[in-house]
């Protein structure tokens, strides 16, 4: 085997935890029961590695065999690693078409226009969703398959998932994408983070909204307070701040994101200091909200009370335009901050 | 300014209300649950507020307030800051043995000194009892309910010879000498 | 290194004439110093918070303190924990320190006790002096402990690693205090540890154990790193501290942590704004640092609705070093003047 291929295959040992691993080799279809029995995954993972080795040597596995375990593990638990969402723009009639095998001849075709030393492949899973691995090489090299990039396009939608992508590949894949997709050009939507399932959630607005309505018995239903003997004087107002809560991060189980950043440009304007109030320039910053689940962590804000009502629209604009980076600057005549898209 | 008053309403037979004040709304929901499951003998009712004053229109469902106790987080600021916002719209009769401060947080060694302290002195100015409690174990809890209630039968005037004004002087804050001496 | 008063007396008892409560008097230093250990008739609640803090001279260190020692201090995040006065320490027997403690490690892992160490074998200790840090005659030198220890199939050419580092120091004691000290007994009341758990409780034990003093927890409120920022943003024009950088963590469900990164010139403009009109460059007040705290959330409270005062402030940090609530430091350059006054 490949020097290239044994370098692959022991980062996947490496990386991918035992129990995982066993099943993503199950699946991956090139060892036989007999082969596959015979691994004991109890052993140390250099062991294991080893034994492996030469099992992929007997099945003359090359490298482009591995790149089908890589491919099985992370659609499998996609939840590795940052993913960015873009969206394709200016969409004519043809696009978001449902057709896997024209997509994916059109985007081979494309990008090994672009670059000639490129390995890609692609895959189309139940959900209707594409996976895309991209191996980059450069003029007079090969692909380097230790650094690939993945992108999940779910075909029918302009959203596009790209995970591991570096800046001097972007201008290629988005070209790539757009011919294929036949729309416009691939805009950045602003939103990042590690759950793949939250992130097409809340781009597709997927999660369960809710809406304003006078008839809400939300607090009685959940039976906050059984007890006869306690009484909240401010119940009125704890429902409504659930309400509001409700609405603006919505119900049940929230997307999973874990940041939220905000660069502020806006003018300082506080009592108390004036000088700095009087000048032009901005009041520069970065704000950064980090939680194990953001929008549960925001929504407990409003909803006890840290966060007062109504609820500033540089919070709600996550949910409501599903992005988690923006950039603050005043609006030219006014003083209300306005969220703008940042320049790319 | 609305404020709540002591004595405009008529008091109940063998019942007891405690009015419980403060910014954490988990923490209030379980000492109401635990004061409520401690008092076997008399009818206890705890009503639950952020802050005051208290809406207007719950004033007529509202029965007479025995006990006025104003929860303060230490790990918080701003409970600290709404408590003293709180404390404006009590009327003056309440600080005759009818409010008392109930403290969580104190054992955090990350809390600035000052909250405390400033707290101290603001329980000292108004002859008030300022009792500690943990509110992290459930024990902690069923202390601080039974603390709680033993001040709320005195004041409600369910225990004989005992008022709530006579139990203040014995268990109202005081501030020790070094503190004192800063002043 | 500046280290806050332990709440408990020493062990040495009570100091003659020392009646006066705790007063925080900050003096200048090499960018660290000690507050003044003020002994309280044995209460607690006698800790009275500084209201103003001298804003301290740089003092060269450089001159005074080996660089590859400086190297050593700065390239770690230290735990902080406060020690009583140390019974018969004696500076010039560290090499005979140093082989008591490796023994003692030694034995305390054959004994089971620290599985967590690992394989390692061949524990080599090695106590230093840092000369240079103590600031005053009654300041007792800098001792400096490290670790050394070899993986288990090493070979005879490989370096030992250094696996765990701490220091004893004491800057800018209360003169009276240490003059007061019963004979016999050493101050190094601030103790850093940087390494793993296990190894710090290890030698925390043996130092109870052979100079009868105790360790405790030493954590950094939030007003203590409200001064920190707001004396690093005013050292912005002698050396850029490059970022300001604040976190706060509100008790949501999950937890939520806030981070505020300010532009340093900004910072420095509205600290300036807020410093009063006949203030000098030698001392801040409670008062400035509080309104530059407010004058940051609210403008926070005006873009995003959410009381920062509802958490607690857990982390400061700027181009100077970063402090963090639960007692942890780095420094990051010794020629900052910078301020580490724990109070």
């Amino acid at each position: 085997m490949e020097d290239v291929a044994k370098e692959l295959l022991s980062r996947l040992v490496r990386r991918i935890p035992l129990v995982r691993l066993r099943h993503v080799l199950g699946r991956w279809e090139r060892l036989s029961k007999t082969q596959l029995l015979s691994l004991d995954f109890t052993q140390p993972k250099w062991a294991l590695c080893e034994n492996l080795l030469s099992l992929c040597e007997e099945n003359e596995i090359a490298v482009k065999d591995l790149t089908e375990i890589e491919m099985l593990y992370r659609s499998e638990y996609p939840d590795q690693g940052v993913w960015h969402v873009f969206q394709l723009v200016d969409t004519s009639e043809e696009s978001l078409s449902s057709d896997f095998m024209h997509f994916r001849d059109q985007f081979k075709a494309n990008l090994k226009d672009l670059i000639n030393h490129v390995s890609i492949k692609m895959k189309k899973l139940e959900d209707e969703s594409v996976w895309i691995r991209i191996a980059w090489g450069g003029n007079f090299s090969r692909p380097n398959h230790l650094k690939p990039t993945y992108v999940v396009h779910h075909l029918q939608t302009p959203y596009v998932f790209v995970s591991s992508l570096a800046n001097k590949h972007k201008p290629l894949l988005f070209q790539a994408l757009a011919l294929s997709a036949h729309c416009g050009s691939v805009k950045d939507v602003n939103l990042s983070g590690r759950c793949l399932t939250a992130l097409r959630d809340l781009s597709m607005r997927q999660y369960k909204q809710v809406f304003p309505s006078r008839h809400q018995k939300r607090l009685e239903e959940r039976d906050l307070l059984p007890n006869p003997s306690i009484e909240n004087e401010h119940i009125k107002l704890a429902e409504y701040k659930q309400q509001v809560a409700s609405e603006v991060f919505g119900d049940g189980v929230l997307p999973k994101l874990e940041t939220a950043v905000y660069k502020l440009e806006t003018k300082y304007r506080e009592h108390g200091s004036e000088n700095l109030a009087r000048r032009d320039e901005p009041f520069r910053g970065v704000v950064k909200f980090s939680s194990s689940n953001l929008l549960e962590s925001l929504k407990y804000c409003v909803s006890s009370g840290m966060a007062s009502t109504p609820v500033t629209p540089l919070l709600s604009s996550i949910t409501h335009k599903g992005r988690n980076y923006f950039v603050i600057k005043d609006k030219q005549h006014g003083s209300v901050p306005n969220t703008s898209a940042s320049k790319f | 300014m609305s404020l709540l008053r002591p004595f405009s309403k008529l008091p109940e037979l063998n019942m007891a209300n405690v009015l419980l004040v403060g910014n954490d709304d988990t923490f209030q929901h379980v000492l109401a649950d635990a004061i409520v499951k401690q008092e076997n003998n008399v009818n206890v009712n705890v009503r639950l507020a952020r802050t005051l004053p208290l809406p207007a229109e719950n004033e007529d469902s509202r029965p007479r307030i025995d006990l006025v106790v104003l929860i303060v987080n230490l790990r918080s600021e701003l409970s600290l800051s709404s408590t003293e916002t709180s404390l404006k719209h009590l009327d003056t009769g309440f600080f005759l043995g009818k409010v008392c401060f109930l403290v969580t947080g104190a054992r955090c060694t990350s809390v600035p000194h000052e909250r405390l302290a400033s707290l101290r002195k603001i329980a000292v100015s108004l002859h008030c009892p300022l009792l500690f409690t943990e509110d992290q174990t459930a024990k902690g809890i069923s202390a601080a309910a039974g603390r709680v209630l033993n001040i709320l039968r005195v004041s409600a005037g369910l225990v004989p010879l005992a008022t709530g004004l006579g139990l203040s002087t014995l268990i109202r804050c005081s501030l020790p000498p070094d503190l004192d001496c800063q002043d | 290194m500046a280290c806050s008063p332990p709440p408990a007396t020493p062990r040495s008892g009570r100091a003659p004439g020392g009646g006066k409560s705790y007063a925080g008097r900050s003096r200048r230093s090499l960018g660290v110093e000690l507050t003044n250990i003020g002994i309280t008739p044995g209460q607690l609640t006698g800790l009275r918070a500084p209201t103003s803090r001298g804003f301290p001279k740089s003092r060269n260190i450089t001159e005074h303190v080996d660089p590859e020692q400086i190297a050593l201090l700065v390239k770690n995040e230290w735990k902080l924990s406060y020690v009583t006065p140390l019974y018969q320490f004696r500076h010039v027997q560290l090499k005979s320190y140093s082989k008591q403690l490796s023994a003692f490690i030694v034995s305390e892992k054959q004994q089971g006790i620290a599985v967590e160490i690992g394989l390692e074998t061949n524990f080599k200790v090695v106590f230093s002096v840092v000369l240079g840090l103590a600031e005053t005659e009654d300041d007792a030198e800098t001792v400096f402990i490290q670790i050394h220890s070899k993986p288990p199939f090493a070979g005879d050419g490989d370096v030992p690693k250094i696996i765990w580092s701490g220091w004893l120091t004491c800057v800018g004691g209360n003169p009276d205090y240490l003059r007061s000290l019963p004979s016999g007994f050493v101050c190094l009341p601030l103790f850093c540890a940087s390494g793993s758990e296990s190894l710090t409780s290890l030698v925390k034990l043996w130092f109870e154990r052979t100079f009868d003093c105790s360790f405790g927890t030493l954590n950094l409120n939030s007003t203590y790193l409200q001064w920190l920022a707001s004396m690093w943003t005013g050292c912005h024009h002698v050396s850029s501290i490059r970022y300001l950088k604040l976190v706060w963590n509100l008790p949501a469900q999950p937890p939520l942590d806030i981070s505020y990164t300010v532009h340093p010139q900004d910072a420095w403009d509205l600290w300036n704004s807020v410093r009063e009109q006949d203030s000098t460059g030698d001392t801040i007040g409670i008062n400035e640092v509080e309104r530059f705290m407010k004058g940051l959330e609210s403008h926070f409270f005006r873009h995003f609705r959410i009381y920062l005062s509802a958490g607690m402030l857990t982390k400061v940090s700027t181009a100077f070093g970063s402090a963090h609530c639960d007692g942890k430091i780095k420094v990051c350059t010794l020629l900052q003047p910078g301020i580490f006054n724990i109070s």
